[in-house]
């Protein structure tokens, strides 16, 4: 029950000259389930890494309940954690695991009684009673993740760590746990950070979401405001599945009218879209134009801003098609068609080689800088925040910078990040790294 | 990573790309050289400039910190203690205390006499009292210890400086000093491994940095029978023998070269045919279709529990010319007619010595080395097995092609410290032979089938001949490492981890 | 056709199998017989010395009852080694869990030089110390009768550079263990007793068994530190003693009795822990 904040963070490992966490300023509120989102090599995990204390932080602050928690131990800043691979103790029965950070606790020393009433009370809430006397090796995936959770939850804690606790588990039992999670985290009330690669979990679990790529926050937001409002080109693929289309393209302006001309079709910008253009007033240039999957529908031949596509194949997924298909230019959109509405003889024709017709939803269109990807229509431009030539510079410096006067400085940026990512992704999994590299120190003897 | 040139290499044929590649590893050892000496500038240039900011930091320290910490730059600990930092202040302190009293006591008389290692012969006055005079050994002995505290005290001095300015730092940014109390907390916690450590590396500072630092030390001093008390440094003298050739006569140098390579063949067959034997044992016992394996493996495994000081004693009396393998063969000739069968002298004859030991090695060997094979074989994935099998490879086939180098890849390393191991196998020889026969030609009467090592022994331990010892020392030193380097860098397992993973 | 080609394949797999086990009953009389021999020898009262013959003419437990007899300071080597052994298995298994566990888990400044330190020292040979330990030890009286605690000493001392194969281990086990009970509020020490120290059984029992073996072969050491003593030597240098150019004619039959008491209980233990051997071997060999 505490609010966290992380102020300029930053995590450069030893022996490495980019950093694999740029600064990364952050405000959780209290009882805020905040999910930290990316491809792996982000720094996500590093981060939550560092908010736990099993990482050094190289620059900046953690704050937990507005206590500076830099140089306190894992054990002093009253936090739980859920590990990736569960991390239950294999000597233990599951009941002295949950009991274990309860046993551990030492002034107030904690009796025996209420030890067993805290270790019962989560195990029924878990639905784990009946194998408190078990080890955990004779539980399966699911169990042992409940066991995980239910140590981490027996512990008054002000934040609850996870980090990619279902990314071991089958699809289904992740699709089970995750609810459970939603529940779980009505009854828990306090702080949740939770690590995740999954855009899925982000979405169905966060209240707020961090979307990050090579140590840069990329967005942060509710994911409606993710999916509906992406900062820039990487949040926009990166959440919603299959990934949205983009498509380089002009886009031109005649009177208050925006046009935008993909695969040699002059198509209009209507709805709200073509309204803000309007009132932002964008210059007409070369753009990236992005339309998810399910904002292509299916149109009569002729109709108003329809084109007609070859279809290369059908993924057949029950309730839609999942369609990728080849516009007269060559170019390879993804397509997805609910199959409620559709009579038997349009199914019918939803084959490969096919050629139907299909319309970009205007007000659905989304439109990113060339250069600096960017969405055009939003301004929480987080990447340019953590400029790295700059790294520690005053928080008012920052934000008057206005995000969008630094498309030229951004490119430069983006190449850093760039180059970094390879040296960062293997940093991601420093650990196995390591041991990899002690195994060759073993053989050298 | 496939560049064309590696792209071109597969239409070659196995010699031609084994030509190819012994050309570029001759080819790259310039660059490699280069790459060391870069890595050795490096490495003085960083040492040159750690010492630099040494003084530097100890210099601004002194001009900047407060009277405290001035005064601790005399009084260990001082500034410690004044500022409620009392437990590591003490044990600066406890420290200095040492010192001082070790060198006055002890340490500082045989210091002063380490460049010369003593003149005072003992005297015997006539009536009778002695009159006690140098001795090199202790003078020597406590010279060492006297360099390694002085080390130590440099060290501890610096981090007492340091910890003065830390602890000033911390005084000025109104933060919490560290009392005793977090001192002992982290001896538990964040310093555990400081706790952990402490132990062991003391007992290795002091049981084999030390010794072996001493030793190399006498490596160049004249410390034999003759100058048993008093001896002095020498330099070189002792290393010029080594490698000036005087043909025949129990020249060391001939004596040395005979040894070194008798221990290299030793080292090469014992790692060897135990390898390839294990190996076939392991195959043979993991066959399929073969029952009781667990007693075949007990059976083997049986040798291993016994002291191999017993077994080893009791296979050498077996092959003594009166032994049980010679009646053994006695009694067989008999069969054949012979009644006048004469004993072989397995321990008398260098040539037959030497096969003696290396086959009686093998009786040793095998069932460790079954035992590893055992459990890397069973680790090889099955369906290499059955793919090969699927593409009408043959038994053979089979074991030259995936077992085989399987094997040679995860055990590179272990063959390597099994060769070491080899050439430093004292008890089999010794224990066997006790280095035997005695060849009168070679120095200090070594034996035919002595190792470097055993032969160490038998210099140190019989003819106390201890300058030699220590040269002897340092020269498997090098030999060792200079195989590990070379070989490590060869072989296949450092450089591809994950080929076979 | 094709029921005639199966035949000859199971025939030939038969006639393989025969070979297999034909070679394997070779191999294990070989490995076997010597131990049966000693036993034999052991039972020799004929004649003390070498003899070329495998069965005594005449049995009986005189050699045995030399060994418990006065006459020789059997009994206290076989006391000065197991009172060796006991110490040294206990001292060097933690001496060697210290090094490990700390090279495993934690990350400071000085791993790697140590661990390079300890790599470079291991290519000394290792007899190379004893010249100084010897006159070191002889210096604070540990040496001939009382070569015991100089004995104890000297293996337990340097015993942390034999770290490589518990480490091997500990590297297998997941660090998100480690962080697991940071997380709950373990320190470190406690990490490293309730949780590391209780997953290490399989190889604490092998570190135990193996220390605990060394003593009772340890030859080099034993016959330095102990030199001129009599009642100061271990059994390894002690039974050598008895196969000297003068000796063996009287001892020959002494050392074989000698050698099946000494065995027996380090073989009894060794049977036991088999498993863990086996696996501390198989392990071991792969990473170090």
């Amino acid at each position: 029950m505490a609010t966290v904040k992380l102020t300029n963070v930053k995590k450069i490992y030893p022996g490495s000259v980019n950093a694999t966490v740029h600064d990364f300023n952050l405000d959780i509120a209290d009882k805020e389930f905040i999910v930290f989102v990316g491809p792996s090599g982000c720094g996500k995990s590093t981060t939550l890494r560092m908010v736990a204390g099993l990482e050094d932080i190289s620059g900046g602050t953690v704050e937990i309940d507005g206590e500076v928690v830099n140089d306190l131990q894992p054990k002093d800043r009253h936090i739980s954690m859920v590990f990736q691979n569960y991390a239950l103790y294999p000597h233990l029965t599951v009941y002295e695991n949950i009991a274990f950070p309860l046993r551990l606790q030492k002034n107030p020393k904690m009796s025996q009684d209420e030890i067993y009433e805290r270790v019962t009370n989560a195990a029924q809430i878990l639905g784990i009673t009946q194998y408190l006397t078990r080890k955990p090796k004779a539980l399966s995936g699911g169990q042992r993740q409940r066991v995980a959770i239910g140590r981490a939850m027996v512990k008054d804690c002000k934040v609850f760590l996870m980090d990619e606790p279902l990314s071991n588990l089958d699809a289904k039992l992740r699709n089970q746990m995750r609810a459970e999670i939603i529940l779980l985290r009505k009854r828990i009330n306090t702080t949740f950070i939770y690590v995740t690669h999954d855009q899925t979990e982000a979405m169905t679990l966060g209240d707020r979401i961090v979307c990050m790529k090579d140590g840069y926050i990329m967005q942060v937001g509710t994911p409606t405001e993710l999916f509906d409002w992406p900062a820039n080109l990487f949040v926009a693929q990166f959440i919603g599945a299959p990934m949205m289309n983009t498509i380089k393209t002009e886009l031109t302006k005649e009177g208050n009218k925006y046009y935008v001309s993909p695969f040699g079709y002059k198509l209009e910008v209507t709805g709200d879209k073509g309204k803000l253009l309007n009132d932002r007033k964008v210059e007409p240039k070369e753009i990236y134009l992005g339309v998810r999957p399910e904002h292509v529908t299916l149109v009569k031949e002729g109709a108003k801003n329809g084109f007609p596509v070859t279809i290369l194949v059908n993924e057949m997924m029950g309730s839609e098609y999942h369609l990728h298909v080849q516009t007269e230019d060559g170019t390879k959109l993804v397509v997805r068609i609910p199959t409620i509405n559709l009579s038997e003889e349009e199914r019918a024709k939803m084959v490969a080689g096919e050629v139907i017709h299909v319309a970009f939803e205007g007000k659905a269109m989304h439109f990113f800088d060339i250069e600096t990807e960017y969405n055009l229509l939003t301004d929480n431009q987080y990447h340019a925040e953590d400029d790295p030539e700059t790294p520690i510079k005053s928080n008012e410096a920052e934000s008057e910078l206005p995000a969008e006067t630094s498309p030229v400085e951004e490119p430069k940026a983006e190449e850093k990040a760039e180059e970094a990512k390879p040296e960062e992704a293997s940093k991601e999994e420093a650990p196995a790294e390591e041991k990899k590299e002690e195994k060759e120190e073993a053989k050298k003897e | 990573m496939a560049n064309t040139n590696e792209l071109e290499l597969l239409k070659k044929t196995k010699l031609q790309r084994m030509g190819i590649n012994f050309v570029a590893f001759f080819k790259s050892i310039p660059t490699k050289i280069k790459n060391l000496g870069l890595s050795i500038w490096g490495a003085l240039k960083k040492f040159f400039w750690g010492i630099v900011n040494f003084f530097k930091f100890i210099g601004v320290t002194f001009v900047k910190g407060d009277w405290k910490t001035k005064v601790s730059y005399f009084i260990m600990g001082f500034g410690s203690i004044f500022r409620g930092q009392w437990l590591r202040g003490i044990l600066f302190l406890l420290f200095e205390v040492v010192f001082i009293l070790y060198m006055v006591l002890l340490g500082g008389g045989y210091f002063s006499k380490l460049y010369i290692l003593g003149t005072q012969e003992t005297i015997t006055l006539d009536d009778g009292t002695k009159i006690q005079g140098d001795q090199s050994f202790s003078i020597l002995l406590y010279g060492v210890l006297t360099i390694f505290f002085i080390a130590a005290l440099i060290y501890t001095w610096y981090l007492n400086i340091k910890q003065n300015k830390i602890a000033e730092e911390i005084i000025k940014e109104e933060k919490k000093l560290e009392t005793a109390k977090d001192d002992l907390r982290a001896m538990v916690d964040k310093n555990f491994h400081k706790t952990l450590l402490s132990l062991p590396t003391l007992g290795i500072v002091i049981f084999t940095i030390l010794p072996i630092f001493f030793m190399v030390l006498i490596a160049f001093t004249d410390y034999d029978k003759q100058h048993a008390t008093l001896f002095g440094w020498v330099g070189l003298d002792n290393f010029k023998q080594l490698f000036t050739w005087t043909a025949g006569g129990k020249s060391f140098s001939a004596t040395f070269g005979q040894i070194l390579l008798w221990t290299l063949v030793w080292a090469f067959f014992a790692t060897f045919t135990n390898y390839f034997l294990g190996m076939l044992v392991a195959m043979l016992i993991n066959k399929k279709g073969i029952k009781m394996k667990k007693l075949w493996r007990t059976i083997l495994v049986f040798s291993i529990a016994i002291p191999q000081f017993i077994s080893i004693l009791y296979v050498s009396q077996m092959f003594a010319t009166d032994g049980l393998i010679n009646g053994l063969f006695g009694t067989i000739a008999g069969w054949f007619g012979n009644h006048n069968f004469q004993p072989i002298d397995f321990w008398g004859d260098p040539m037959l010595a030497r096969i003696t030991v290396i086959i009686i090695n093998i009786w040793i060997g095998v069932p460790y080395l079954m035992l590893v094979v055992t459990g890397i074989l069973m680790n090889i994935p099955a369906d290499l097995y059955e793919s090969a099998n699927i593409d009408g490879a043959n038994a053979w086939q089979q074991y030259s092609k995936i077992t085989l180098p399987y094997m040679l890849f995860i055990t590179g390393p272990y063959l390597l410290t099994s060769f070491t191991g080899n050439m430093n196998n004292f008890n089999v020889i010794y224990l066997l032979t006790g280095g035997g026969p005695i060849n009168t030609e070679m120095y200090g009467d070594a034996g035919s089938t002595d190792l470097l090592i055993t032969w160490l022994y038998s210099l140190a331990v019989s003819d106390s001949d201890y300058k030699f010892a220590a040269v002897i020392g340092i020269m498997v030193f090098i030999v060792v490492s200079v195989i590990s380097l070379v070989v490590y860098n060869l072989i296949p397992s450092t450089k591809n981890e994950e080929e076979f993973q | 056709m094709a029921d005639k080609k199966s035949m000859s394949m199971s025939k030939k797999r038969r006639i393989g199998n025969i070979v297999t086990y034909v070679v394997l009953i070779l191999v294990s009389v070989i490995w076997i017989l010597p131990f049966v021999f000693l036993v034999l020898q052991s039972f020799r009262t004929e004649n003390t010395g070498i003899v070329n013959y495998v069965f005594p003419h005449q049995w009986g437990f005189d050699n045995y009852i030399f060994l418990f007899s006065a006459e020789t300071n059997f009994l206290q080597w076989y006391f000065n080694t197991f009172i060796i052994a006991l110490f040294v298995c206990v001292l060097q298994t933690a001496m060697q869990f210290m090094m490990s566990y700390t090279l495993s888990r934690f990350r400071f400044k000085l791993r790697k030089p140590l661990m390079n330190v300890m790599l470079v020292l291991g290519m000394f040979p290792g007899f190379l110390t004893m010249i100084v330990l010897y006159q070191v030890l002889k210096a604070v009286g540990l040496t001939g009768d009382n070569a015991v605690p100089g004995l104890i000493l000297v293996s337990v001392a340097s015993s942390g550079m034999g770290y490589y194969v518990s480490k091997g281990f500990l590297d297998t086990l997941p660090k998100s263990l480690d962080e697991a009970a940071r997380v709950d509020g373990a320190t470190r020490m406690e990490i490293f007793f309730k949780v590391i120290l209780p997953l290490c059984k399989p190889i604490l029992i092998y570190t135990v068994l193996t220390s605990f073996m060394g003593p009772w072969g340890d030859y080099i050491f034993a016959s330095v530190i102990a030199l001129g003593s009599e009642t100061g030597l271990n059994v390894a240098a002690g039974l050598y003693t008895w196969l000297g150019q003068s000796m063996i004619s009287n001892n020959f039959t002494h050392f074989c009795a000698g050698g099946v008491i000494v065995a027996i209980p380090v073989m009894v233990l060794f049977m036991f822990l088999q498993k863990y051997y086996v696996e501390g071997v198989t392990g071991g060999a792969v990473k170090g």
